[in-house]
């Protein structure tokens, strides 16, 4: 056993043992710190191997003992090294937080099962992306389903959170079941579920199996992964989980979905026809525009954060369609720049918005308040946490020097390579993507201007928000790590380049054209001249006095006067509306009176397009049919015989023809 | 050399700014009958400007007074991607357009923020319609580069240059047409000049641009004006760069410098012309028409981008 066979060992071991030592110390606190204690280290352990494999490109592997002749192994090679990295160090942060927000908001019992779950829920992502049998794969992704259901249940069992959860294991389960089916396809040629075989196997499929793992996938990963239309469940459990929890959710979980997506599409299928490559773009398209949109009405801070989540994954998506594009058309070079773009992505969001979701929890934290509009002022409040989720902004707008630009500027150059295809349809629909995925930009950019802006800038708006006060320091050191790694990758992304250019060549046989690498070398330069400029004109600015604002006036301003969320994003609301559809309901009391009434209320409530025409016609069918099927259930032991009977005959009678 | 004219183009493009802003201000008053202030006059603006303290809300955190600072700094940053009177800029092949249009995107950002940070109704409100409107130009903006740059085989605005002045004026394809009328459509929205802002406004009901810089004084507003009058600057001297950019001079000479510099001020007055005719002869569109005025730059660079598909054959 090598030394990092055995760091391996040792993340999964002490993540494993943490979880009953949570449970075994009862009050002692002593025990409860151990069993943090141990989860950080297993999380630094599994830091140091992922790094090491990601960088070097060797693979580790491990072997365990098969359960019931189904082999299990934990491989990590460069594609799962990536993801195995982007899950640890994200959950480092995320388990520093949660030292004090767990204990500022559960009392011992809760407290406990949320540890455990936890450290149960970062293992299971860990075996999701470093397994190589198929049984290993299906045991980690079902573990983590149920893992973050029962951490969400942990805050309360109220009805609607229960109705939320309940959708989300339903579509959970749908979509595992696409997954176990593709699998399944693959079991006729491959005579095993090892990931080996079936690399190997799938050189010898049939164009129509191909096709059917294909979309298989596609549906079962894409569900996970929250890309529209089968996002229904994401923004409803996002935001009702713990922060730490949604952290790990929105920034870690949904990519465990993108790398089982690529392992299928690149590294077991190694791409297909050109129309599986513009089904991705389509739905990488629609995610990110609608996403976005429905992120910039939202004015619940988590909401809005799962909603861009949806975007995000869809920018990921343009990203591995390209990729597909490019591949079908013969040009890995191109598709091995859109991979790393998407790849880079993944990467990043995981980092920003982790960081954001976590910021949601300080604020909440320090303000008792989710709601924007709720909240105002807090910069001053809260000044570091400001300046973390600051950072946390610019990233998700995809301002250059952070690091939320540099896949989306990979992907922009990819889209630039459109015209060196032969096929006349992707010369024009990669080039047009570019306005796609500017305007995704814009809206983004609106997005995250609103919310920092009414959260952190101007007046308080509530009481709440006038005393808010700075989180502990476990909270915010965790906030600045995280945006010191969004601000440093920004700025210094070839660190990342390197080891993910030799993935993407080890997915799709070539090298990203090394030219688009060098536009990099800029970036720390231009954060330099900014700096300085910035600085000089500091120089130029030297007394200052402090005043109230011009009041037109009036005695002075309240904090009613200023522009809320839902008025900043009324423009944009407006010229989008076919896309929302809103609901108005406008009561106005007592009814005979009108003109002179005693109250008047306003309710907007808003049903997604896809609730609408895609799914309660769906669910209305489904009753409709159980309703049908009901007639067969008549309770009557004697008709349960006679169907047994009848099966038989039935069976029999096939048996003969059979033969 | 080349870098010593690059530093020289950009410093130009910098302090040239507010004369620009004069020019194209005494032009419309001229056209409306005024006498009109001198051309100089937003240089003393500024230095009356920067001679004042800055005030800063009570409410205001640190960003109200930082806002302006970077929004200049950006800009200032920015315009090292604009060849002038050579084809080459400081990073004109190190950084392509992509880069340079995110670089804005820094500065609306931030002047975004500073605005709300004031604490008052009119910030958040300039605000919110400066997201309206820059998020809409964003597509067209980037599009119309795209066309561009498919044609010229080029990512970087220096290559594209380079290649423009290699082809004969009149063998200009419609991509150019159509990527142009785009570019100088985005150019009125982003600069926030009519019919999609009027720079002269203190209404509620029709500021953007002013609606942000209101609760702003002193240095900081001086900084603010001084980066918008550079923002107009760069986006003329980008078409002209992109669409026009016959006259740069191909070696470094003193005589081809000059040549350049004279054909390029030619060129900047007939846009800044045609800026002031625009001003004095077109109404301010209502709010909600603004959106369908981008549309059609949107349009248009969706065509020259399906256009580039003739164009290279």
């Amino acid at each position: 056993m090598t030394v990092w066979q055995a760091t391996f060992w040792t993340f999964l071991a002490l993540l494993g043992v943490a979880v009953p030592l949570t449970q075994l110390g009862g009050k002692s606190k002593t025990v409860r710190a151990l069993s943090t204690f141990l989860l950080l280290l297993g999380t630094l352990a599994g830091l140091s191997v992922a790094s090491r494999c990601l960088w070097q490109g060797i693979p580790v592997n491990i072997e365990l003992p098969s359960v019931a002749s189904f082999p299990v192994s934990l491989t990590i090679d460069r594609l799962s090294a990536l993801f195995f990295f982007l899950i640890c160090s994200v959950s480092l942060p995320v388990v520093i937080f949660s030292t004090s927000y767990i204990a500022h908001h559960y009392e011992a019992g809760r407290a406990r099962w949320m540890w455990a779950l936890l450290s149960l829920f970062v293992l299971s992502m860990a075996v999701v992306v470093t397994s190589s049998t198929g049984f290993a794969f299906l045991v980690g992704w079902e573990l983590m389903t149920l893992v973050s259901s029962g951490l969400i249940l942990i805050e309360g069992d109220a009805k609607d959170r229960i109705d939320n959860v309940f959708i989300y294991l339903l579509m959970m389960h749908g979509g595992a079941a696409a997954v176990v089916a593709s699998f399944f396809l693959y079991w006729p040629s491959a005579h095993g579920l090892e990931f080996t075989s079936i690399r190997s196997a799938s050189a010898n499929l049939s164009a129509g199996v191909r096709t059917a793992i294909f979309l298989l996938t596609f549906v079962g990963f894409g569900t996970k992964a929250g890309i529209i239309p089968f996002h229904l469940w994401l923004p409803r459990a996002h935001p009702i989980a713990p922060s730490p929890v949604s952290a790990l959710m929105s920034g870690v979980m949904l990519k465990t979905a993108v790398y089982a997506f690529v392992r299928f599409g690149f590294d077991f299928l190694g791409g297909g026809p050109s129309w599986w490559g513009y089904l991705v773009l389509t739905a990488g398209a629609v995610s990110g525009l609608l996403g976005i949109l429905f992120a910039l009405q939202e004015n619940d801070l988590k909401r809005m954060l799962a909603y861009s989540s949806i975007e995000n994954v869809g920018i990921i998506y343009l990203g591995l369609g390209t990729a597909l594009l490019f591949l079908a058309h013969g040009s890995p070079k191109w598709a091995a720049l859109a991979l790393v773009a998407a790849l880079l992505h993944s990467l990043n969001h995981a980092f920003f918005k982790s960081l954001l979701f976590l910021g949601a929890g300080a604020i909440s934290d320090g303000s008792h308040r989710l709601s924007q509009d709720e909240l105002g002022g807090l910069q001053k409040r809260m000044p570091m946490t400001g300046v973390a989720i600051l950072i946390g902004c610019c990233s998700i707008a995809g301002l250059p020097l952070f690091n939320g630009f540099v896949g989306e500027w990979l992907l922009f150059r990819s889209f630039l390579a459109g015209p060196n295809l032969a096929s006349a349809q992707a010369q024009v629909v990669l080039p047009l993507l570019v306005g796609v995925l500017a305007l995704i930009g814009g809206l983004s950019l609106a997005c995250f201007v609103k919310a920092y802006g009414v959260v952190f800038l101007g007046r308080p708006r509530t009481e709440q928000a006038e005393n808010a006060r700075e989180v502990s320091w476990s909270m915010r050191g965790a906030l600045i790590a995280l945006a010191a790694i969004c601000l440093g990758v920004g700025l210094f992304p070839a660190v990342l380049l390197a080891p993910v250019s030799h993935l993407a060549n080890r997915l799709v046989g070539g090298f990203p054209p090394t030219e688009e690498m060098q536009f990099f070398a800029v970036m720390p330069w231009m954060g330099a001249v900014i700096l300085v400029i910035g600085s000089l004109t500091l120089l130029a600015s030297h007394r200052k006095r402090v005043t109230a604002t011009w009041g037109c006036g009036l005695p002075s301003l309240t904090s009613r006067m200023q522009y809320t969320a839902t008025t900043f994003s009324k423009p944009l609301r407006m010229v989008f509306a076919r896309v929302y559809k809103a609901d108005r309901k406008i009561e106005i009391l007592p009814e005979d009176q009108p003109y002179s009434p005693e109250s008047v209320s306003y309710r907007s409530v808003r049903t997604t397009s896809f609730e609408r025409a895609f799914y309660r016609p769906a669910v209305e069918r489904v009753v409709g049919l159980a309703h049908w099927l009901r007639l067969m259930q008549t309770g009557n032991i004697q008709v349960y015989l006679l169907y047994i009977f009848l099966t038989l005959v039935a069976l029999l009678v096939f048996l003969r023809f059979q033969r | 050399m080349t870098v010593l004219i690059g530093v020289v183009q950009a410093l130009f493009l910098v302090l040239a700014a507010p004369l620009l802003k004069g020019i194209v201000g005494r032009l419309k008053a001229r056209f409306q009958k005024r006498q009109g202030a001198s051309i100089w006059r937003p240089y003393s603006d500024l230095l009356k400007l920067f001679r004042k303290d800055d005030l800063v809300p009570p409410t205001a955190s640190w960003v109200f007074r930082a806002a302006p600072r970077i929004v200049f700094a950006v800009i200032v940053s920015a315009v090292a991607f604009i060849p002038v009177i050579q084809s080459s800029a400081l990073v004109g092949h190190k950084g392509d357009f992509i880069l340079f249009v995110y670089l804005l995107a820094i500065g609306r950002f931030f002047l975004m923020l500073g605005a709300m940070d004031g604490g008052s109704a009119f910030g958040g409100m300039g605000a919110s319609r400066d997201a309206l409107v820059s998020t809409l130009a964003e597509g067209p903006l980037l599009l119309a580069f795209v066309a561009v740059s498919i044609v010229a085989h080029s990512p970087t605005i220096s290559g594209i240059v380079q290649w423009t002045l290699g082809q004969n004026f009149f063998d200009i394809s419609a991509v150019h047409i159509l990527a142009f009328t785009t570019l100088g459509i985005v150019a009125l929205a982003e600069a926030g000049r009519m019919p999609v802002d009027n720079p002269a406004t203190h209404l509620e009901l029709t500021m953007i641009h002013e609606g942000m810089v209101l609760e702003f004084s002193g240095p900081s507003l001086a900084l603010i004006e001084w980066a918008n009058a550079i923002r107009l600057n760069v986006l003329l001297a980008l078409l002209i760069a992109l669409f026009a950019p016959w006259g740069m001079a191909a070696e470094i000479t003193w005589g081809g410098l000059g040549l350049a510099l004279g054909a390029y001020l030619v060129k900047l007055l007939v846009l800044a012309v045609f800026v002031a005719v625009i001003e004095s002869s077109v109404a301010k569109l209502r709010m909600y028409l603004v959106p369908d005025f981008l549309g059609v730059a949107t349009a248009l660079s969706i065509l020259a981008v399906i256009f580039t598909m003739i164009a290279k054959r």
